[in-house]
């Protein structure tokens, strides 16, 4: 059970592709926000859509207040009743979508696409190679874990039409994949026999899906944070309205309901594969659950995610704090790989830094 | 506002019945049977003698002692007998060795047979201890502890060494934890022969 | 619970300054009253006591404290995980050990600390959890509120023409609606009714026409059922730490071990577990097989681990032979055994001065560097006449001279094993009947025997100087490390965790919905003008604007706009 050295020189090929077509995507996203069309962003939710379309009031911040997590609606709603002839309507197509936000988010969705594929193709082979899933050390977990951060947030910002979130997204993607190509790039190879089972594929699937998705969760919980204090302090008279950068990003109330869908489609996802993991555990240690340091500090992040979630149904805790919430949880786990599994010792110490 | 103290009252009460469960669950802890059929010896609480009708039966083993010989334990029946659960490597059961030595030559005239069982160690190494010491008695070479899992499913044998004091009817009259005493010892083989 | 509304007060058509979720009733998403000053005056202490330990707030803050609590745990080593590190500590930290074993720091998650942030954060959930079961069932036995007077006000809306009257127009939208599975409440009667004759117009006051339907229930459902099954969870944790066991046992190839407390190297009971508890098997180690890569960046890296094992489930049963493998435990009677750990046993013989052979087997040497297996170990021969001798030992599987002329390991696999032995002689301590480990010795009343470590390869023998006698290292053995454990809350932990994922899934995908029909005959003719209302309970709920704009469409009897471009 050799490595397969053609497709592992393949996988490295592709990985270096995929890093290079993400910082042009990046470059290309940066381009969109210095000399693209001038626009407000429209991050598609589509109900807001339709109360502007169907009343022209409404609109904007007070809409997104409405949406966002039983936050009074403090500006008018529709209430007049539309004509009679009037059924919801869908928003425009995404190509046109696309076609209307310009050459530069042309150009970057394109590149962004491309390197998610070049990206999958690399962490794909990399798994033929070596005959296994891809994600038996530190820097296989890394490739994987910003390819699921990739995939999702170009799904994320076809979706909901989210061009201006990709500048951040894709530079915290490219920074991410750029460190572990440097500094943790490790050969591929087989692994101990304490991973060299099934439950490798399902548990480091899940645990890797899910914090590719909870990277996005963080940085829209940055992107909520500056904004909600940039509008404070327009607000309190502290800066002037008008920062360029600011105004093209989704409105705050966006950014938090945005967030809260990728929460909530992470954390099942997470706390499958802290299951998974404690059926692994039972099959591999004896017990499911021992309190490894790994185990304790994906419990902890379980935790505080959990936390965000009640947060959110609890009054004075909504918005910042909420946010302070998940990106601590998210801090957790970004401690727990790159410190706990790397310098403290424990039945989890396969990150072949070693 | 019926409905809303009903509802208190069965939330109170689940509340009340998990803590109970849990409560019960951490605090508890399994005790002993205790007391009433047995006799402890001189006021030890790890030597003690049980009263008639509530003597385990030992059960039937058959092996090879450290010379090599085979070992059938039906043959002692009728005879009261001692047997030592030891090896060489056990500090305590070094300590008692000379005790037991000394306890089998003196009731060997009452007909009292002793037995070692040598667990989880080699016939070399056993046998130049027991006769370092002077043992005259056989002991069954039990590298696997498969003698002790027998005896334990009649008396708890939790480790090295236990010597048990079986009477005639072949049930287990006495047992002893931990390195015996001379007049531990003494008192209970005395009892068992004199009933 | 005294706040708790009945859900018949929900008024979505409140004014702006309610939630649409509606009048402080515990919705799906923010299921707990806010914490704080008591509503109610002359409120009983243990009432507001536990009106604050149910709160949402207090859950938040115990959900805090327990990932705060659990760090120590990851840091300072847990005498569970690993008691050897936290003797280390104790000696390496002499002032500052004892004060953190007072606060348990060493136990973290066993300690009365730790365990009171959980319970009363499961305290907290009971509290919560159980009135809100109740609730639920209230809810699903009951019929939706009244629709509000302006449906026009509510997040979603539309209005279609009925060329029926406003009576059957609201009957027919009734049939619609539940035949998508809705919960309805209507003022109409949905059987077979006579339209109203034309031009009577309804009284201004009650006499218009509505339905309201609601749908989702299953989100609270989910809800419930997630922390429930957590608190099942942990009602088979303590179950498991009740009537579970863990066993360690330590066994050479060639030997056996029957499951008996003696036998045991540590055995662990739960609290009402015992020895007798064991499961009466007996395993015999064949062989063990350690495969390594050979070559390459990773050479020395293990490849596959195989223990060869003989085993009888029940004294006197059947054998049965199996290949004990990391991740692949064996299962006896219901007991798992698993692999954890392997090492050197080097085989020495020893003789007295008297030239009697008094020590011959195989001794356990523990790995001191798991990448190379350089080893060390005891050999005590406490029978050896008239001096007791003794020694310590470094076993190498792959011997290699390291720097400065020590003995060092290139290979964790035995290509060239050998032993250096530091001789000594006198009193080995092991008569006076205290307990000593079988893997140090006490050289406290022993000498050595010669100034310098002996180097010995398979075979050969160490003349001991004086006449004190001889050792021969004959060969080795290898050693496996096994554990046995048996946890009855195991499964169905499982299949609560299993059940709290289905919950929180549920939960997470399903949106409480309702939706509102309003009737008023249209002026000059039999037709009626519906208006329709949509509200969906939560704010996960993207999608709802399509579920709407899909049912508004099916009520006006056209059909819906789909995907495809209608703006171009």
């Amino acid at each position: 059970m050799g490595v397969n050295e053609t497709l592992a020189n393949v996988s490295s090929d592709f990985m270096i592709a995929a890093l290079l077509i993400y910082s042009l995507a990046v470059l290309a996203f940066a381009g969109d926000f210095a000399f693209g069309r001038p626009r407000r962003a429209a991050v598609a939710v589509k109900q807001q859509t339709r109360i502007a379309e169907l009343a022209s009031v409404g609109a904007g911040p007070a809409a997104g207040s409405a949406v966002s997590g039983g936050v009074p609606a403090d500006g008018p709603r529709t209430t007049a009743p539309p004509p009679a002839n009037v059924l919801p309507s869908r928003q425009a197509s995404l190509s046109r979508a696309i076609n209307d936000a310009g050459n530069w988010v042309r150009v970057a969705v394109a590149l962004s696409v491309l390197g998610v594929t070049s990206h999958l193709i690399a962490v794909v082979t990399r798994g033929f190679a070596v005959h296994r899933a891809p994600w038996g050390n530190m820097y296989e977990f890394v490739t994987a874990l910003t390819c699921v951060a990739g995939i999702f947030f170009v799904y994320v910002m076809l979706r909901y039409r989210a061009w201006s979130l990709g500048v951040f997204v894709m530079g915290a993607i490219v920074i991410t994949l750029g460190l572990a190509e440097t500094v943790i790039y490790t050969a591929a190879g087989p692994v101990v026999p304490a991973l060299q089972s099934y439950w490798l594929s399902i548990h480091v699937t899940a645990m890797t899906l899910s914090t590719g998705i909870f990277f996005i969760a963080f940085v829209l919980g940055i992107l909520y944070l500056t904004t909600d204090v940039y509008r404070a302090r327009v607000a309190a008279g502290k800066a002037e309205p008008g920062n360029g950068l600011l105004e093209r990003i989704p409105s705050a109330a966006q950014l938090d309901k945005l967030t809260y869908r990728t929460i909530i489609f992470g954390f099942p996802v997470w706390t499958f594969g802290v299951i998974a993991g404690a059926i692994w555990a039972d099959e591999a240690w004896g017990h499911y659950w021992s309190w490894d340091p790994v185990e304790t500090w994906a419990f902890i992040t379980w935790v505080l995610y959990a936390a965000y979630l009640h947060a959110r149904a609890t009054g004075g805790w909504r918005g910042r704090r909420a946010h302070y919430i998940q990106i601590i949880g998210f801090a957790s786990l970004a401690f727990n790989i790159l410190v706990v599994q790397v310098f403290i010792t424990g039945m989890h110490s396969y990150a072949g830094l070693g | 506002m019926f409905k809303v103290r009903r509802r208190v009252v069965v939330t109170a009460a689940a509340v009340l019945v998990v803590l109970l469960a849990v409560g019960v669950a951490v605090t508890f802890t399994g005790g002993d049977s205790q007391a009433s059929d047995r006799k402890y010896i001189d006021g030890s609480t790890s030597a003690w003698l049980y009263t008639a009708g509530h003597r385990p039966p030992a059960p039937d083993f058959t092996g090879t002692t450290l010379t090599g010989a085979p070992i059938k334990f039906s043959s002692y029946k009728g005879k009261v007998v001692v047997l030592n659960f030891w090896a060489s490597w056990c500090p305590p059961c070094r300590a008692e060795a000379p005790t037991l030595a000394v306890l089998s030559e003196k009731y060997a005239r009452d007909g009292v047979s002793f037995l070692g069982d040598d667990v989880n160690d080699t016939p070399t190494n056993g046998l130049s201890f027991t006769r370092s010491i002077g043992i005259t008695y056989p002991s069954v070479n039990d590298p696997s502890y498969q003698v002790v899992q027998d005896f334990g499913n009649a008396v708890l044998i939790n480790d090295t060494p236990t010597t048990l004091v079986i009477d005639r009817t072949g049930h287990i009259a006495g047992v002893v934890y931990g390195a015996v005493t001379y007049s531990e010892l003494d008192t209970m083989i005395h009892d068992v022969v004199s009933q | 619970m005294t706040d708790v509304h009945a859900p018949a007060s929900v008024n979505p058509g409140a004014p702006p300054q309610t939630p649409p979720e509606g009048g402080g009733s515990a919705t799906p998403d923010s299921p707990r009253r806010p914490s704080g000053v008591p509503q109610q005056k002359n409120l009983p202490l243990w009432r507001w006591a536990w009106r604050q330990i149910t709160s949402m707030r207090t859950a938040l803050v115990l959900l805090f404290l327990l990932a705060l609590g659990a760090i120590p745990g990851s840091i300072i080593p847990q005498t569970g995980n690993d008691p050897a590190q936290v003797q280390q500590y104790f000696i390496s930290h002499p002032a500052l050990a004892p004060w953190l074993s007072r606060f348990g720091l060493f136990d973290v998650y066993g300690s009365p600390w730790f365990a009171a942030i959980y319970l009363l954060l499961f305290i907290s959930l009971v509290g919560c959890v159980v009135p809100r079961t109740f609730r639920l069932v209230g809810q699903s036995r009951t019929p939706p509120p009244k629709a509000p007077r302006f449906l026009g006000r509510l997040p979603h809306s539309a209005t279609y023409v009925s060329p029926l009257p406003p009576q059957e127009a609201v009957a027919a939208a009734a049939s619609v609606l539940g035949g998508h599975h809705f919960r309805l409440r209507t003022n109409v009667s949905t059987g077979t009714t006579p339209s109203s004759p034309p031009g009577k117009k309804a009284d201004a006051g009650d006499k218009t026409f509505w339905l309201s339907a609601e749908k989702g229930y299953l989100r609270e459902a989910g809800n419930l059922l997630f922390h429930l099954s957590l608190l099942g969870i942990l009602i088979c944790v303590a179950v498991g730490g009740l009537f579970g066991y863990k066993a360690d046992k330590l066994l050479v190839e060639g030997q056996s071990y029957a499951d008996t407390p003696s036998a045991l190297d540590d055995f662990y009971p739960g609290r009402l577990a015992t020895g007798s508890d064991l499961a009466p098997f007996d395993i015999t180690l064949n062989n063990f097989t350690a495969t390594y890569i050979t070559s390459g960046q990773n050479a020395g890296q293990p490849a596959a681990y195989n223990a060869n094992v003989t085993y009888t489930a029940t004294s006197g049963g059947a054998a049965k032979t199996d290949d004990l493998q990391v991740n692949h435990p064996l299962n006896v009677d219901g007991v798992k055994v698993y692999l954890i750990g392997h090492g050197f046993a080097p085989v020495f013989s020893v003789t007295d001065a008297q030239g009697k052979v008094v020590y011959d087997q195989a001794t356990p040497f523990i790995p001191a560097d798991t990448s190379t297996m350089l080893s060390d170990g005891v050999v005590k021969a406490p029978n050896a006449a008239p001096e007791q001798l003794g020694f310590m030992g470094v076993f190498v599987p792959t011997a290699v001279e390291g720097s400065g002329g020590t003995l060092n390991s290139a290979f964790p696999a035995a290509e060239n094993p050998a032993v250096s032995l530091i001789g000594y002689s006198g009193n080995l301590g092991m008569d006076s009947g205290l307990p000593q480990s079988v893997y140090q010795m006490d050289t406290t009343a022993m000498t050595k025997v010669a100034a310098q470590p002996h180097l010995m390869f398979p075979g050969q023998t160490w003349k001991l100087p004086n006449g004190l006698g001889s050792i021969t290292f004959v060969g080795y053995k290898q050693w496996v490390s096994l554990t046995a454990t048996y946890d009855p809350g195991q499964g169905p932990a499982l299949a609560f965790a299993a059940l709290a994922l289905l919950g929180i899934l549920v939960s997470f995908v399903v949106r409480r919905r309702r939706v509102f029909v309003r009737a008023v005959a249209a002026d000059g003719n039999r037709g009626s003008i519906l208006t329709v209302g949509g509200l969906a309970r939560t704010d996960a709920s993207g999608g709802f604007e399509e579920e709407f704009a899909r049912l508004a469409a099916e009520l006006a009897g056209t059909e819906p706009t789909n995907q495809s471009e209608t703006g171009a």
